[in-house]
């Protein structure tokens, strides 16, 4: 069997290419209003004022409420959250093990939730607050989650890590006293090649206690 | 990787319509199937209408209509609603067996039943029928995960954990164009192969799935979702079963039985559905129902598991509620 | 802070070992006071913070991003390429294809065979044919589906089976068996004849993917003629000699830097393609270039476990003595020569006292992408078929599987020539005890009985292992320096894969000089600033590398001692570290604080250099294992559920209890993986891709695929002999005997053997309904 095709790129099937980021025009295509509002953190206002139309290849600006504080950033529309934290604004605590929503390496929180920053646009998240594995930090200080998992030795490579305690972090917030099978329900949208899952639970169990006992 | 595309973020109902009119142009609610989708250039996208931001499709009501779900409502919210819970066990099973916790947290009941199948070559690098190529490479390949059930040219299954339930329990769609509104029953919103086999729904183009009603469930009605997968999270069914069944003492007096993972459309059994009706609920006669499920089975080259392991997960699913 | 009088830097009263003199060996250390703790991870405020940057993290000022364009097809001849329109895009600063002259560089897939970095004659989907770098990720990946390619499709073959028929398409001109291997001992025949009963079975392990959390990926930037990369890596060295080989540079002008990575499992050991096209793309731009690969790259072209068919061949007497194994197996490394059947026989060779064994290997040639060392290359394959096997054998004669097992342990090696003794062989104590804390024969009576009505049934099964290394070994070598207020720097080359090397490292140099180990530096894994060391691997990090860190600790207290033996007017051998003081023993009251001590004070630092000693002649050291576990199977849907499981592993000294634990705890996981979720599937009979190439189709185990309730048992033999830290491996041991053991437990359950991985409700509950209707 022999054959000649002719094909584009590893797809197979070529598609238009972009005109790429023109970095321009930006204002035109911009509410506003929608900074402002954004800013502020009022989701119901959200609603009024976004009415952006971002033409493909061209950015927009966008204010994301990162750990509590704001950060004002040009962002295409294909931009993910997960891009915008680790390669434009440096917040290497969100990991990437897949870009398709099926690692749970890049877990964040988004307004107390978790979610996959790699499946969240970065426009999408205007508005809302995001958490990282930074923002658990105090100071120097871990958090309550974090000091868990380093007793409990629940990492080996630790590249999972950031987001088994995102999603431990995100699931106490909302179950302070969980059970064994809710904690794995949990994290079971966070895989661990290394296998650290039964260390996990235990760190997720004793992080639950110290949040109760008032370590944040 | 992500092409581009242009983003639209919709302030109204009106105003997405509007911007879906034009041509490869969809919605996005949650994203978390459309932007997989896009980067595995599945199909071209030249705009995405983001929806996420209409406060009208979010929120669950009750009304003497029943229970109606926002389209915007997310899985993790059917998951834990007490009124789901409560009268519709079934969907709350569903939902929460779907996908991943943090996907459940972002993914939408529209979603959900819009979603793209799963099929690894409609997924893949493969021009297959559903993306307007000229055959299905599942018929010859590697097709374990494909129907058994109401294949004909194309054998995806549907991939929603949510339809089955839906289905049973007789729920109606609300749907949204330029041209108005109409409500079908959920089961009328699923296309097979046959009919279309480019298209999943019967959605026209910019139309938009608003809500689901949920009728009032009648007094004595069992109820359940039950789903095998490979992996014990994060997975399709490789099969499934949502079950009603109206009961009058020992005797299944009406019965809806919905498979996933059998078919190219959320698979409702009416073979199975007769073989139980008016019966008494025992394991007999929940192995003969298992049986009947299966009886127009036409299995592919890898699947024939299937018809065992729907014999099997239909007889649990009926012994498993006859206890309950 | 003052060390002396808090204890910042001393553990205070602790005593340390003695110290030998130079030309001394050290004793094997008899109580120890860190080593064998349970010590939380030293860098684990680092990886819990998010402090560590991982090489996938790197941004540099001014980087590009690159993406590789790789054949979509299983065999492919590269024609025509036009890669204008992806030159002209926005954001692209070069591209690069085989005609490149800067990229004209060869890539040994083995010793003998090279092909150029971009190969003309693509033998796998995934092998690299351009590369492209831009401003943006984004960009550079619209660049690589820019780029257009005339592909003359070969045939192709994906199943290994079929590889060897006549009218097989050719992966190399040649035809495409690679290697037969066969090795005898005793006589086969003549052991089936002594036998009671002869079974035979055919088995067969299909193809695992490594898939680290972390890609495969590096940064690499040059400043002149000198490049830096930073890569996930789990051996810079290894990295270091090859692209100074194919780039033809001098090892001093390569640095190879990989402070964290994010696993490997094997798939990380040495440079890959990747590596010298980001520098290739790095020199054209003069631009820091980052190349990580996707998901759906790493799983179709960053290594694999080889699928292996097997069949096998015993006999035993009544009484369970063994006489014979007879085995053959088909495997692949995929489309170039890497060790597709490597190790596959081991077991069969070595793990059971057994007199006659034949065993022979054929490796042969597929259309898929090259297998790499992963965990115990060969073992877990081979472990699934006799594993299996042995609970067959026990089940015909009557006898209780692990009592089968203890009638056959050796206490040498057999397969080596001239049977060497084990160092240690712990098989026995891991079989015993391991059964008596899982409770073994409660368990098997409980599942003996007849469970009326439910359709859930529970089983038990067990499995014992070896791994054929372990034991470590030169070369090695670790510098640790003693600052002047007596706080402790650790230099060694080896990558901390996730496994605790630095942590257990910490350990040691805490144990000889009773410094915390919290408040050690370590400087690891960098070609340019840390010593050699090989990749971390084998399961030999640990054997290899404490012995040397133990020796540069002791280099430095002799010196130490040295120095406070001037000031103290004494012979340095009457002098002992106490504390953060050196003391004479004749005279406790002559002592000086380290921190007092002229001579350092001088200086400013004492280097302590250590290196690795030969392992003892004639001696075999490995590693040996047993584990238990419990499921639960639903005969109606073919659904298996992990209960609990427990690994008894003797690996010598536990160094870290709760690196130990985890080690446990991961090999476990990742055999449930093998034994119950995961594949390679190809579309072999239409296209020869891959179509299970995500995280998703590709099924690891998640949270709730494995058991809460798993137990880690160490079995400490004594090793004393081994080496000076009384060390062996413990990486690759913890998942050779999972899968069989899970598959013997499924047996026990529901009376149905799944000779194929993975065992999922697809293949058994088939099973399950044949077996309802034979009955
Ligand atoms: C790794 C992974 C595993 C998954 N596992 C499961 C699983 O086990 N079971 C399961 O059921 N699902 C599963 N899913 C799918 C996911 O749960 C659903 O995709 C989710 O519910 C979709 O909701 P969404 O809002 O994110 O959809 P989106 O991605 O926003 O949209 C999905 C599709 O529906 C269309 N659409 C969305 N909303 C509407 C609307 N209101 N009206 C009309 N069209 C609309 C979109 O245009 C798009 O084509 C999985 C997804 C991933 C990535
Ligand atoms: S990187 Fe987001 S889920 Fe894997
Ligand atoms: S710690 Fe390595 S993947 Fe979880």
């Amino acid at each position: 069997m022999s054959e000649d095709r002719d094909e584009k790129g590893c797809g197979g099937r070529g598609e238009e290419c972009g005109r790429g980021m023109t970095r321009r025009n930006f204002l035109a295509s911009l509410g506003v209003g929608a900074i402002a509002i954004a800013a502020s953190g009022n989701p119901a206002a959200e609603k009024e004022a976004s009415a952006a139309v971002i033409k493909s290849g061209e950015a927009l600006e966008i204010n994301l409420q990162i750990n509590g504080h704001a950060h004002r950033l040009l962002v295409e529309p294909r931009w993910s959250l997960l891009h915008v934290l680790r390669e434009e604004l440096g917040f290497t605590g969100t990991k990437e093990g897949c870009e398709r929503g099926e690692c749970g390496a890049c877990t964040v929180l988004i307004d107390n939730i978790p979610r996959y920053a790699c499946m969240t646009l970065a426009v999408e998240a205007e508005g809302k607050e995001i958490t990282t594995l930074e923002g658990l930090m105090h100071g120097e200080k871990l958090g309550a989650v974090q000091q868990a998992f380093v007793e409990h030795d629940a990492l080996q490579c630790g590249y999972c890590t950031p987001g088994q305690i995102m999603a431990v972090e995100g699931l106490l917030r909302k179950k302070p006293d969980p059970s064994l099978d809710e904690i794995r329900t949990g994290v079971s949208g966070n895989l661990c090649r290394c296998g650290a899952y039964v260390n996990i639970f235990k760190a997720a169990k004793k992080a639950g206690q110290l949040k109760r006992g008032g370590v944040l | 990787m992500m092409p581009e595309f242009t983003y639209i973020r919709a302030k109204s109902l009106k105003d997405a319509f509007s911007h879906l009119s034009g041509e490869g142009a969809r919605i996005h609610a949650g994203g978390t199937d459309i932007l997989g989708c896009m980067r595995d250039k599945i199909f071209d996208v030249k705009s995405v209408v983001s929806i996420s931001g209409l406060n009208d499709l979010k929120g669950i009501r009750e009304t003497g209509e029943g229970l109606h779900i926002g389209a915007l409502v997310t899985l993790t919210e059917i998951a834990e609603n007490p009124a789901v819970n409560g009268r519709y066990p079934a969907l709350a099973q569903g939902a929460a067996s779907a996908s991943s916790p943090q996907l459940r947290n972002q993914g939408t009941i529209g979603g959900n039943l819009c979603q793209k199948p799963r099929c690894w070559y409609y997924r893949g690098e493969f021009h297959c029928l559903r993306k307007g190529g000229d055959r299905c490479f599942a018929v010859a390949g590697e097709n374990h995960y494909h129907c058994i059930l109401g294949g004909e040219g194309c054998y995806i299954v549907h991939p929603s954990d949510t339809a089955p339930a839906l289905i049973a329990y007789g729920a109606a769609v609300h749907i949204e164009g330029r041209k108005g509104k109409r409500s079908i029953p959920i089961e009328n919103l699923f296309v097979l192969p046959s009919q279309d086999v480019t298209r999943e729904t019967v959605l026209e183009p910019g139309e938009i799935v608003t809500e689901i009603l949920l009728p009032p469930p009648a007094k004595q009605m069992k109820s359940s979702y039950r789903k095998v997968r490979a992996r014990r999270s994060w997975d399709f069914a490789v099969a499934g079963v949502a079950l009603a069944l109206q009961l009058k003492g020992d005797i299944v007096s009406s019965a809806r039985i919905v498979l996933s993972g059998a078919a190219p459309i959320p698979w409702r059994s009416k073979e199975a559905e007769d073989s139980i009706t008016g019966k008494i609920l025992d394991t007999a006669n929940a192995r003969k129902t298992g049986a009947a499920a299966v009886s127009g089975a036409q299995p592919l080259e890898h699947n024939g598991y299937k018809i065992q392991l729907f014999r099997g997960i239909i007889e649990e699913a009926l012994i498993t509620i006859s206890a309950a | 802070m003052n060390g002396n009088d808090d204890g910042f830097y001393y553990l205070r009263g602790i005593p340390v070992p003695e110290t030998p003199l130079p030309d001394q060996n050290p004793q094997p250390w008899q109580k120890t006071e860190v080593v064998g703790r349970p010590l939380p991870r030293v860098d684990a405020y680092e990886r819990v913070s998010g402090n560590a940057i991982y090489p996938s993290d790197i941004v540099l000022p001014n980087m590009l991003y690159a993406a590789v364009l790789r054949c979509p097809h299983p065999h492919a001849i590269v024609g025509k390429i036009d890669t204008s329109a992806a030159e002209r895009m926005p954001g692209v600063r070069a591209v690069i294809t085989g005609s490149s002259p800067e990229a004209d560089f060869s890539w040994p897939y083995s010793p003998e065979m090279k092909t150029k970095l971009f190969n003309p004659h693509c033998r796998f989907e995934g092998e690299e044919v351009a590369a492209v770098a831009a401003d943006t990720i984004y960009q550079a990946w619209d660049a690589v589906r820019a780029v257009s390619v005339n592909y003359n499709i070969l045939a192709f073959v994906s199943d290994e089976a079929k590889a060897l028929a006549t009218d097989a398409p050719s992966v190399h001109a040649g035809g495409n068996k690679l290697k037969i291997d066969r090795y005898s001992r005793g006589d086969v025949e003549q052991g089936f004849a002594d036998a009671d009963v002869v079974l035979e079975e055919t088995y067969r392990s299909e193809c695992e993917l490594h898939t680290p959390t972390e890609s495969h990926g590096c940064v690499a930037r040059w400043d002149g003629d000198h490049l830096s990369i930073w890569q996930s890596t789990q051996g810079v060295y290894s990295i270091q000699a090859t692209v100074a080989k194919i780039m033809d540079l001098p090892l001093s002008k390569v640095r190879v830097i990989g402070h964290y990575m994010g696993g490997g499992f094997g798939s990380k050991l040495g440079a890959d393609k990747f590596t010298i096209i980001a520098a290739v793309l790095a020199k054209i731009t003069a631009r820091p270039v980052k190349l990580f690969m996707t998901r759906e790259e790493t799983l179709i072209a960053a290594g694999n476990r080889p699928p292996v068919s097997m069949r096998l061949k015993a006999g035993v007497k009544r009484d369970g003595t063994l006489t014979t194994l007879d085995f053959s197996a088909v495997g692949t490394g995929g489309a170039y020569p890497a060790g597709g059947t490597s190790l596959v026989d081991w077991l069969i060779r070595d793990l059971y006292l057994c007199p006659n064994v034949r065993t022979e290997t054929t490796d042969v040639y597929v259309n898929a992408g090259p297998a790499r060392a992963f965990r115990a290359p060969g073992h877990p394959q081979c472990s699934w078929a006799l594993e299996q096997m042995l609970d067959a054998l026990a089940e015909r004669i009557g006898m209780d599987p692990l009592d089968l097992r203890l009638k056959n342990i050796p206490s040498y090696s057999q397969a080596r020539p001239g049977n060497p003794p084990y160092v240690s062989t712990g098989l026995r104590e891991c079989i015993t005890e391991g059964a008596k804390v899982f409770g073994w024969h409660e368990a098997r009576k409980k599942t003996a009985e007849p469970t009326a009505g439910s359709h859930i049934r529970r089983g038990v099964g067990m499995a014992s292992a070896l791994w054929i290394g372990g034991g470590g070994g030169p070369p090695s070598t670790i510098v640790v320096k003693l600052f002047s207020d007596g706080s402790v720097s650790l230099n060694m080359g080896a990558s901390d894969i996730g496994t605790g090397t630095k942590t257990v490292m910490a350990m040691v140099v805490s144990e000889e000089l009773g410094v915390k180990p919290d408040v050690i530096q370590i400087e690891n894994a960098d070609t340019g600033t840390t010593q050699y060391a090989t990749p971390s691997g084998g399961s030999k990090t640990v054997p290899t590398e404490s012995p040397a860190v133990r020796a540069a600790a002791i280099h430095v207290k002799q010196q130490l001692l040295a120095l406070a033996a001037v000031d103290l007017k004494t012979d340095e051998s009457s002098l002992t570290l106490i504390g953060d003081a050196v003391v004479s023993q004749a005279d406790p009251e002559r002592q000086i604080r380290i921190r007092d001590i002229s001579g350092l004070k001088k200086r400013g630092l004492i280097i302590g250099v250590g290196y690795r000693g030969p392992n003892p002649e004639g001696k075999v050291i490995n590693p040996f294992a047993a584990q238990f576990c419990e499921v639960e199977v639903n005969t109606l849907t073919g659904e298996v559920k992990v209960i609990r499981f427990l690994g008894a592993h003797d690996s010598g000294r536990v160094m870290d209890r709760l690196t130990f634990d985890n080690q446990v705890f991961g090999g476990i996981t990742m055999g449930i993986g093998l034994g119950l979720t995961e594949a390679r599937i190809l579309d072999r009979n239409q296209t020869g891709k891959m179509v299970n190439r995500n995280w998703h189709d590709y099924k690891i185990p998640t949270a709730m695929d494995v058991p809460a309730n798993i137990i880690s048992l160490p079995i400490e033999t004594d090793n004393r002999e081994a080496n000076t830290t009384g060390t062996k491996g413990l990486g690759e041991p913890v998942t050779i005997p999972t899968a069989g053991a899970i598959a013997n437990a499924v047996y026990n359950a529901v009376g149905v053997r799944i000779t194929g991985t993975p065992i999922n409700p697809l293949q058994l509950c088939s099973a399950l309904a044949l077996l309802r209707k034979e009955e």
